[in-house]
């Protein structure tokens, strides 16, 4: 049983982090920059420790600073959270050399997984779907050419150590394919320190499905159900929901137990364990295709925990400590509808952009079916230094005309001032015809803002 | 009851903001029931609450171990931890503290060892002055920021 679990992040997944601890009965050690001091983790946590200035690679992605304040607070075991160092297997390897269990996948499964082409590599082994295209990563502009040419455009050149929607062009000719290869290629290297690039097929507007996945270390391995995150704007996951509308329509019903056997696959393939996620696009024809695999607990769980009703945090400290799964997959039983709006701190009636600054007024919605995961406050000021999420509502309906309904008196409910938020824009979508019939891809958000529709958006004064 | 008729319903309870409405002959029943996606008005919150108006509720009070930013008495100075680790006042246990109250530092003095993953890291005083001030006692574990030492600046 740990002890003590120190958390390795910030915002609203330290906040989850901490509660699954509590309610375990585990000591919780917050760390945080100095732009974190008033932050709701830092508050809630039994300890904190500050580990430096707010850039993150002076405080959250310095390894030495948090195995440091590990060592001095004395602990069990890390919790990373998402983002920062969640996937880092370097820092895996370091918790274990110094005898601190990390809450997440074993660093073997992350090796195996280490990038989007070694993956690909992976499930096509394990005789899993994926786009055509290159073997591994190409080399020159022949070869993506040659590539280009045997699965035929467009095409789409992705960075290998890429995430978060970053380091990816379209080509739809051999003009824009060569400049494309460049272009991302140096994108790459300046983002993620990798020039690495992989060539696929790509595929227009497609439906983006995922399955949580988890397993222990005796090798059982379960799924819990998809998540449908068609819904992005520039490739951010804005709403989230669980069960897809796309794998409910009759013509792809087959679909759901198909990929959730070929999620488990990939996972035992690369001996995978805790709690994980497997990305699969769906195309217009019910075709699907792996994507790639996300090695940690990821922002939209919650709607997999409501529609499941397993804690996913604690399943991942149990794991963790070494205990078996407790699920097989005749267990697991989807069960209602959860939806999950992602509240950022941004202006969504001036492009988008950042609205750091205090929080005046808060006040969350509530009632049966609501969920706020969330460390914002009345009084608390947003970083500039850190992403613009500041909280995720999430509702759970017997079914998905109930879990919308309640979304749309939960968005209305809920006051922030001081900021600009993206509440109205949520509400725009949870009001749009085509998202209630449940009928979308990931072309949705851009035609909702280019289309008639945006004096929807727009707040009467 | 024809398709002009249920229009004429459906027309009425809009204009009177009736949500709901039911029918029922002898041989017929009707039931029709405005969803929540009708009006495209998107409900926004600046509506002043009855409650609130004006009144921000209490920031959440910061706990005790966010570095205190200590108000400044004359021209004194800190030194802060550059790191985390655990503070040791001397380099070994039988020698004496590197400084003590009154001690004299430059730039290029060492004040104090932190320890972390057992290496021993000589910090520096990085400034001019003597010292009036020791913060941290021995052997205790200090994080990033926090001030070790007090300097009064020559």
């Amino acid at each position: 049983m740990f002890e003590k679990v120190l958390v390795a992040n910030r915002g609203e997944i330290a906040v989850r982090i901490i509660r699954a601890c509590k309610e375990l009965n585990i000591r919780t050690v917050a760390i945080y920059s100095e732009a974190d001091a008033n932050s709701m983790h830092v508050q809630i946590a039994d300890e904190a420790i500050c580990i430096g200035t707010a850039p993150a690679s002076n405080s959250y992605l310095r390894i030495d600073r948090i195995i440091s304040a590990a060592e001095i607070t004395d602990v069990d075991a890390i919790h990373p959270g998402y983002g920062f160092l969640a996937e880092n297997a370097h820092f895996a390897d370091v918790c274990e050399s110094c005898n601190i269990r990390f809450i997440g996948p074993n660093s073997r499964a992350m090796n195996s997984l280490e990038d989007k082409a070694v993956s690909r590599a992976l499930a096509k082994k394990a005789d899993v779907p994926t786009p055509p295209g290159s073997e591994g990563v190409v080399d020159s502009e022949q070869d993506a050419l040659v590539v280009a040419k045997r699965i035929g455009y467009p095409v789409i050149i992705k960075a290998i150590a890429g995430g978060g929607g970053r380091g990816m062009r379209v080509a739809h000719n051999d003009i824009s394919l060569v400049k494309g290869y460049y272009t991302a290629r140096g994108e790459a290297e300046k983002a993620f320190g990798n020039s690495g690039v992989y060539v696929e097929k790509f595929i227009e507007n497609p439906h983006h499905v995922e399955f949580q996945i988890l397993g222990d270390n005796k090798g059982h391995i379960i799924h819990l159900g998809e998540r449908d995150c068609s819904i992005q704007r520039r490739n951010q996951k804005v709403v989230e929901e669980s069960p897809s509308p796309l794998l409910d329509n009759p013509k792809f019903r087959k679909l759901r137990e198909k990929m959730g056997k070929a999620a488990i696959k990939i996972a035992e393939a690369a001996n995978y364990t805790n709690a994980g996620t497997v990305e699969f696009i769906v195309d217009a024809e019910g075709r699907y295709y792996f994507l790639e695999v996300n090695k940690r607990i990821q922002v939209e769980h919650p709607i997999t925990e409501e529609v499941t009703g397993i804690d996913l945090v604690r399943y991942q400290i149990m794991l963790a400590m070494g205990e078996p799964l407790r699920h097989s997959q005749s267990d697991i039983q989807l069960k209602g509808h959860a939806i999950e709006c992602r509240i950022n701190a941004e202006d969504p009636f001036d492009e988008f952009r950042p609205s750091p600054g205090r929080i005046e007024m808060y006040y969350q919605p509530g009632g049966r079916g609501v969920r706020v995961d969330s460390h914002a406050y009345a009084g608390y000021t947003i970083p500039s230094a850190y992403d613009s999420m500041i909280g995720k509502l999430i509702t759970f309906g017997k079914d998905r005309r109930e879990a919308m309904d309640k979304m749309s008196r939960a968005l209305s409910e809920y006051m922030i001032t001081g900021i600009k938020t993206t509440i109205s824009f949520q509400q725009a979508i949870l009001q749009d015809p085509n998202f209630r019939r449940g009928v979308y891809s990931t072309a949705f958000v851009e035609q909702l803002l280019s289309g008639a529709r945006r004096e929807l958006i727009e707040v009467k004064a | 009851m024809d398709l002009k008729d249920i229009k004429a319903i459906i027309d009425l309870m809009k204009k009177n903001s009736v949500t709901e409405f039911e029918l029922e002959k002898q041989d017929f029943k009707i039931r029709l029931k405005r969803g929540s996606n009708g009006s495209g008005a998107i409900a926004t919150y600046d509506d002043t609450p009855t409650l609130m108006a004006g009144q921000v509720l209490a920031a959440m009070p910061v706990a005790g171990s966010a570095p205190q930013i200590a108000a400044p008495v004359t021209n004194e100075q800190e030194i802060k931890s550059p790191m985390i680790g655990t503070f040791y006042r001397a380099p070994s246990p039988e020698s004496a503290a590197y400084i003590e109250v009154g001690s004299e530092v430059n730039p290029e003095t060492v004040v104090c060892i932190i320890e972390a993953m057992k290496v021993m890291n000589e910090i520096k005083a990085e400034a001019k002055g003597v010292v009036t001030q020791v913060m941290v006692e021995n052997a205790k574990p200090v994080e990033f920021g926090q001030p070790l030492f007090k300097i009064r600046p020559s």
